[in-house]
């Protein structure tokens, strides 16, 4: 079942270093996609969940420098070591990116069509007229009206929708296996990114790509997500099924996230109920679970031992929680309130 | 567009106006009579009366508004008067002198602009290397060498010891290749500095990470994606830095022996030639401000961003 994983990431432990700090923003990582499904990363800003898809292909900011240690298969080829010169021919080609904000990922000074074709040049080996041709192939294929226009233009002439249409449109120029999303809908109005996810949805299905959606949106990730992964101060802390981790989820900073969410029998008035205290600071190691200060359930031991992602009884789900593990073997079912 | 390039030339038009009454101001507010400076250039300057008739003859004792309206109304009919010391034709010597100027400068922008371009790219491109500290160093140091120490050091070096071009005169192009760098060195460092911040601060903007994310080279993403970028601020500042540089022409000619207008201004300031020194500061003024709006036009043209908006608008 794992072989024929498109991405597989093993252990993954993400260092950045500055002149100054140095911060661990991805502590042990374990997930893998296959060619026609997506996985969800979810977790709250500064969980990791970007900086764990970007640095093993090289999209890390200049003047920080990485560490990278576990493995990342993309088709059963290791990428951690790999030169920059050769991780530039799988990125692109091979794996597309869409970015979080279309208002700023487009070059504002240069003709969407000119963006689009350049990767069709690069990476098809096509020539100036025949990539430009196939930029309005993919164009039309992202659902973009009057696409022949659309091309002469330049970004700050569309909407933001229309734009983020554009991104997708680049990132799948080079026909790439794999589809890695940056919280793609975020920047977008709400009626907007529905149909940024439908045409997503549907590209993955038509194209047979993987892809991986990071967001901290849970309708997002029940509408569109297969498999899920939990990202909490840079760790996993559960992963499986989406719709099993959404209905029965096991780990408590996945109950406490899932109930937060409000809900429509909530009256009105109602406190939104979010989780007490504060995420905690990269820099500092931590010996034991990263959310043990939050927890209900924590004892002693939490703030010692680290705790292990395990499966999960009845299921196969795995989480980072023995505690929560046994009290739910003891009550029989993993369901929480 | 149109609308837009119509208001900066009416502005254009304004500028020179002001222009002209500041020249002629600043000219006939400055000391010394010019009456008395003619009479002992013609060896009069004992006989009585001959002050007061000198004055007379060149409409020294008429109102200043009547003399700046005479003086404009000239000037807008391309005529710029008589040189009071040598009794020449202004025009005639500007057309002859214009050229020479206009050499400098133009050399000067051209190699002010490959030398920045290159040099701020270099640096960019391997920042906190050797040559992105070399580059650094350059700048600091060419930003802050006065114009006529850098012209004695390039003579002293080039023409005096490896003996490779002449030292001065205007014939050919060996002759023009040191003026020329003695008046670029200034602004190549200044736009050096541009280029190489710029680029940085392009290079870490989001559409960046897109290009990379495209699988792009870093030299073609800086050369393709970045620098279009940074267009506007760099014309912008070669704009400002080519005005300069007639200023620097006033150095720079003399110390090469050229004659060209700063040379001719620089004359006209020491004999108070007024009428010299007024078309050779309106001349300077208004290259300015044609400068200027050229500059506007070409940043206009260049952002897709403001030249769509004009039109549709």
């Amino acid at each position: 079942m794992q072989h024929d994983a498109t991405l597989k990431v093993d252990n993954l432990t993400v260092d950045l270093l500055t002149s100054k700090t140095a911060v661990r923003p991805v502590d042990g990582v374990s997930y893998s996609v296959r060619k026609g499904e997506c996985l969800a990363i979810v977790g709250e800003s500064g969980s990791g969940k970007t900086v764990m898809n970007f640095a093993p292909l090289g999209l890390m900011p200049a003047g920080v420098s990485t560490e990278l240690s576990g493995s990342v298969k993309f088709n059963g080829r290791e990428l951690i070591g790999l030169e920059d010169g050769e991780l530039r021919h799988i990125r692109g080609k091979s794996i597309g990116f869409i970015f979080q904000d279309p208002m700023s990922a487009l070059n504002p000074v240069r003709r969407i069509g000119r963006q689009i074709a350049e990767m069709a040049e690069l990476h098809l080996g096509l020539s100036p007229s025949a990539a430009e041709a196939r930029a309005l192939e993919l164009i039309k294929l992202v659902g973009i009206p009057d696409p022949e226009a659309r091309l002469r233009q330049y970004p700050h002439e569309l909407s933001g929708g229309l734009r983020q249409r554009v991104v997708i449109a680049i990132a799948l120029a080079g026909e790439p296996k794999l589809l890695i999303a940056d919280e793609p809908t975020t920047a977008l109005d709400v009626t907007v990114q529905a149909q940024i996810l439908r045409l997503l949805k549907d590209l993955r299905k038509r194209l047979d790509m993987a892809m991986i959606l990071i967001t901290h949106d849970m309708g997002v990730v029940a509408s569109s997500a297969d498999d899920i992964v939990v990202m909490y101060a840079a760790r996993a802390v559960e992963r499986g099924p989406v719709e099993e981790v959404l209905t029965q989820p096991r780990h408590p900073y996945t109950r406490a996230l899932i109930n937060a969410i409000p809900k429509s029998s909530d009256t009105v008035g109602t406190r939104f109920r979010g989780l007490s205290g504060m995420p905690p600071i990269l820099g500092a190691p931590n010996p034991g679970c990263a959310f043990a200060p939050r927890c209900d359930l924590a004892v002693a031991e939490c703030r010692h031992t680290r705790p292990l992602m395990s499966q999960a009884t009845h299921s196969t789900v795995r989480f980072a929680c023995p505690i929560a593990n046994t009290e739910s073997e003891i009550h029989g079912t993993g369901t929480c309130s | 567009m149109l609308r837009y390039t119509g208001n900066r030339l009416q502005q254009s038009v304004v500028l020179l106006f002001l222009a002209s009454v500041v020249c002629f101001t600043l000219v006939v507010s400055s000391p010394g009579n010019v009456a008395v400076l003619i009479a002992e250039l013609r060896g009069m300057i004992g006989s009585p009366g001959y002050v007061e008739q000198i004055e007379q003859e060149i409409g020294l004792n008429k109102p200043l508004l009547i003399r700046y309206a005479d003086w404009l109304g000239n000037v807008i009919q391309g005529d710029f008067g008589i040189s009071y010391r040598t009794g020449h034709d202004v025009n005639a010597d500007i057309m002859n002198r214009i050229t020479v100027t206009g050499m400098l400068v133009a050399g000067g922008a051209v190699v002010a602009t490959v030398a920045s371009l290159v040099l701020g790219f270099i640096g960019a491109f391997w920042p906190g290397g050797i040559t992105d500290r070399a580059v650094r160093g350059f700048a600091l140091v060419g930003a802050s060498t006065p114009t006529f120490f850098v012209g004695a050091l390039v003579i002293f070096m080039f023409a005096v010891i490896l003996n490779l071009v002449p030292a001065v005169g205007f014939n050919g192009l060996k002759s023009w290749i040191l003026p020329w760098i003695t008046v670029a060195v200034l602004p190549a460092a200044v736009l050096s500095r541009v280029v190489r911040v710029g680029l940085e601060e392009a290079m870490a903007s989001p559409y960046v990470l897109t290009a990379k994310s495209k699988g792009l080279s870093r030299f073609r993403i800086m050369f393709r994606d970045a620098l279009p970028n940074i267009t506007p601020i760099y014309i912008n500042a070669l704009g400002t830095q080519i005005g300069l540089m007639t200023a620097a022409a006033i150095i720079v000619e003399p110390l090469f022996a050229w004659q060209g207008m700063g040379d001719y201004f620089l004359n006209g300031v020491r004999f108070r030639d007024f009428m010299v020194v007024q078309a050779c500061l309106l001349l300077f003024l208004t290259f300015f401000i044609v400068v200027n709006l050229v500059v506007d036009l070409t940043v206009m043209a260049t952002d897709p961003r403001i030249r769509r908006q004009r039109s549709g608008a």
